[in-house]
């Protein structure tokens, strides 16, 4: 995983802190994890405004069920399985707005921003990478995000889609064919 | 990073014996990097703890609704026993026919009634 691992029971304290009505402790959980779940939300559904927003859900999800963490799993787990299924519902969400109301392709259903970079190298890279993402079925986008921004192993990503381990090296290949289809074609 | 070398790393990071862990690395340092706005956690906390107000508020709406609803209900079981006492008493009885008021005509006075003979 990309992200700095912290200190259990640090981040237990911090959950029995923001348990007891503590802004500041909360909002240490908030800076930890925030970049972690950007890379979830954002990958899955570009980067645009209503991502942020879907963010921000996530923060008020976990805020709203941290008496439910018994500190079994990592405290970063628990808040990506909460922006996955988050960010999955959303993506339904669309689904069912745009098959009824539009007749735009599954990937014209996200708005993004391509950020500036310093070469142009660079952007198209950045460029390539968002569109490949959302041109891919969600449950295979959700592998990638999983693996590609967040650097999870098949394991740590099963354990997260709640998935049997088997389930992930089967749509790690289906995925890894259908990427390679879009790529071919950018 | 050339285009051709992006794409390769995208397809090898789901190769199920890849080191996931470098690739979002690799990724970051050629500028993919997703974050929020610099006051997002600001955003959070603001939203967290006003919308708490909103969220008793929706809470009390719905006791009142609640309440109103169980109201209603019964004051309308209390009309319809009336009515069924009234109907009762003025008709002898709770057939159909004295719900629709017919008790007291005849199958060929309706149809006098209907075809104007």
């Amino acid at each position: 995983m990309i992200n700095k691992s912290y200190n259990v029971t640090e981040e237990k304290e911090l959950v029995k802190a923001s348990l007891s009505g503590d802004k500041k402790a909360f909002g240490e959980i908030v800076n930890r994890y925030q970049k972690m779940v950007a890379r979830t939300v954002k990958g899955m559904l570009g980067d645009s405004v209503f991502a942020e927003d879907i963010g921000q859900e996530v923060f008020i999800n976990l805020y709203y069920s941290l008496s439910g963490f018994r500190g079994e799993s990592k405290l970063s787990t628990y808040i990506q399985k909460i922006a996955v299924n988050l960010t999955l519902n959303e993506i339904k969400r669309r689904k069912r707005f745009f098959s009824m109301f539009s007749h735009k392709a599954n990937n014209e259903m996200y708005e993004f921003e391509i950020a500036d970079h310093d070469t142009e190298e660079r952007k198209e890279a950045s460029e390539i990478v968002t569109k490949a993402l959302l041109a891919m079925d969600s449950k295979f986008r959700i592998i990638l995000t999983m693996r590609m921004l967040q650097g999870y192993s098949t394991k740590e990503t099963a354990e997260i889609l709640e998935v049997p381990i088997g389930t992930v090296l089967s749509r790690l290949s289906r995925a890894q064919e259908q990427l390679r289809n879009i790529l071919i074609k950018m | 990073m050339k285009a051709s070398e992006i794409k390769n790393l995208m397809i090898s990071s789901l190769n199920d014996d890849a080191d996931a862990i470098e690739v979002p690395g690799r990724l970051e340092k050629e500028g993919i990097s997703y974050n929020f706005s610099h006051n997002f956690s600001d955003k959070v906390l603001n939203k967290l703890f006003s919308a708490g107000l909103i969220l008793k508020r929706e809470v009390e709406f719905v006791k009142y609704m609640n309440f109103a609803f169980y109201r209603i209900a019964l004051t309308g079981v209390a009309a319809i026993a009336v009515l069924l006492i009234s109907i009762f008493i003025i008709e002898g009885s709770l057939s159909l026919n004295s719900f629709l008021g017919l008790s007291d005509n005849y199958d060929e006075s309706i149809v006098c009634l209907l075809t104007g003979n």
